[in-house]
């Protein structure tokens, strides 16, 4: 199972789901077209209600993460990082100042902050290389 | 009249001394994981003992499944599944003979389901009901209810007796096999961690009366704590500040919705914040019951009503 989920934490279970779909996807471990468990099932493994992950597929098919196609089942859609680019920065602004405001707190100063950020985003490229390869030895 | 799963208006039950029920609406969509949550004696059983035709309530009317409480019993009895915390069934009967007996009286009976789930709660069929200990005891319960093939199945304290592995199983048939099937699940217990796991409505009750309804989705996405230092700042309650407590220097305002802009305005009147969190179940339901005054109930309603509202 490729999904967890913490229901005692604060933050809503099927916001747990989307990140993790999100984050799998950006990283290299789902790409276009490979499937996703049905609802049931994956609320079932999850011993979650089935309202919960149908809510976070929905949202995600929104955004063009996935699609579900006739008969029900759902995929990574073709370019699930495709919706406008617009959208995509409003989605990201409100990280980008949760950063700026904590950071500020804890008394780092920009370019540290900065410094942060980059290296969270070559660390991901390094583990989407990775994956690549993989893929090239076992393909 | 609604097409709720089970809708009750100001229900209330009085024993001699006791408001045990006092004004309790409900709102309980279908095809959701509802939990009623609450401490022992908050009224949730004999919430479901009005439901069920079990008890008259003193005042008040409700709906399950669209079926009037009192008047149209039988339709809601044929349609309802009941897992009650007091396991008492005819002691001297197998659970084999139980399913005999109980078989008649349900429209929706499925024999498969009896065999299905007899085998994968490993009870034991032919020992008699009072030789039982009591984890198999609730099991028989689980067993006969979802046989039933009821449309709405009502669990009080469900896990009483059942060890981890039998409620992870039980929880994995109640989503594949009840909300799989578009069907309701109902479930009253105080055991919060079982409930958050599956729910996604949650109602939480105390002294008979209703503190809080929502998705519980929702109630993570809005509800905040709001830790601020300051002097002078407001200490009163509404419908979005559900709750105000002072901890040395700092004020811990729980807040219902737009937190943030709620912390710029006391930030606004010169205080300092400190933090803004979420919280889950547990934490709310111990901030909400453990005050001395509940919420009005005209305040519920309104809070139920903004939290439950589609997300911007």
């Amino acid at each position: 199972m490729l999904l967890h989920v913490n229901p005692a934490s604060g933050v809503p279970t099927y916001l747990q789901i989307e990140t993790q779909v999100k984050h799998y996807i950006a990283a290299g471990a789902l790409g276009p077209g490979d499937a996703l468990p049905s609802v049931r099932k994956l609320a079932a493994d999850l011993r979650i209600s089935t309202n919960t992950v149908a809510r976070a597929y929905q949202d995600l098919e929104r955004d063009g993460v996935l699609r579900t196609v006739q008969g029900g089942r759902t995929y990574v859609g073709e370019n699930p990082g495709s919706f406008l680019k617009s959208e995509r920065v409003r989605r990201l602004r409100p990280y980008a100042r949760q950063i700026a405001v904590e950071g500020t707190q804890l008394r780092l100063d920009p370019h540290e902050i900065m410094e942060l950020v980059e290296q969270e985003l070559k660390a991901l490229e390094e583990v989407n290389e990775q994956s690549g390869n993989l893929d090239r030895e076992t393909g | 009249m609604n097409n709720q799963a089970i809708w009750t208006e100001k229900l209330v039950k009085t024993y001699p001394g006791v408001r045990a029920v006092d004004g309790l609406s409900l709102n309980v969509p279908r095809g959701v994981a509802y939990g009623f949550l609450g401490r022992n004696g908050a009224g949730k059983t004999s919430t479901i003992r009005i439901l069920l035709g079990l008890a008259r309530p003193s005042e008040g009317r409700g709906t399950v499944l669209g079926f009037a409480v009192g008047r149209e019993q039988v339709a809601i009895l044929e349609r309802t599944a009941f897992v009650s915390e007091s396991k008492t069934l005819y002691g001297g009967l197998t659970p084999r003979e139980l399913v005999r007996f109980t078989r008649g009286f349900y429209p929706n009976w499925s024999d498969d389901a009896v065999g299905k789930y007899s085998r994968l709660f490993e009870i034991p069929m032919d020992r008699p009901f009072s030789k039982l200990s009591q984890g198999n005891r609730t099991k028989v319960y689980l067993l006969l209810a979802l046989a039933q093939g009821a449309d709405l199945l009502i669990l009080d304290e469900p896990g009483m007796g059942l060890d981890p592995v039998v409620v992870d199983e039980f929880l994995r048939v109640l989503v594949e096999d009840v909300l799989g099937e578009g069907r309701t699940v109902f479930i009253s217990s105080h055991q919060l961690a079982d409930v958050e796991q599956i729910a996604d409505w949650v109602g939480l009750i105390d002294h008979g009366r209703l503190l809080l309804e929502a998705r519980l989705d929702d109630i993570k996405n809005r509800f905040r704590w709001v830790t601020v230092t300051g002097n002078g700042l407001p200490q009163t309650k509404s419908p979005e500040v559900l709750l105000v407590a002072t901890e040395g220097s700092f004020h811990k305002y729980l807040v219902t919705k737009d937190a943030e802009a709620f912390a710029a305005e006391l930030e606004g009147q010169g205080a300092t914040i400190a933090g803004v969190s979420p919280l889950g179940l547990r934490e709310i339901f111990l901030a909400l019951v453990r005050k001395e005054e509940p919420c009005t109930s005209g305040n519920v309603g309104e809070i139920a009503e903004a939290v439950s509202s589609p997300l911007p």
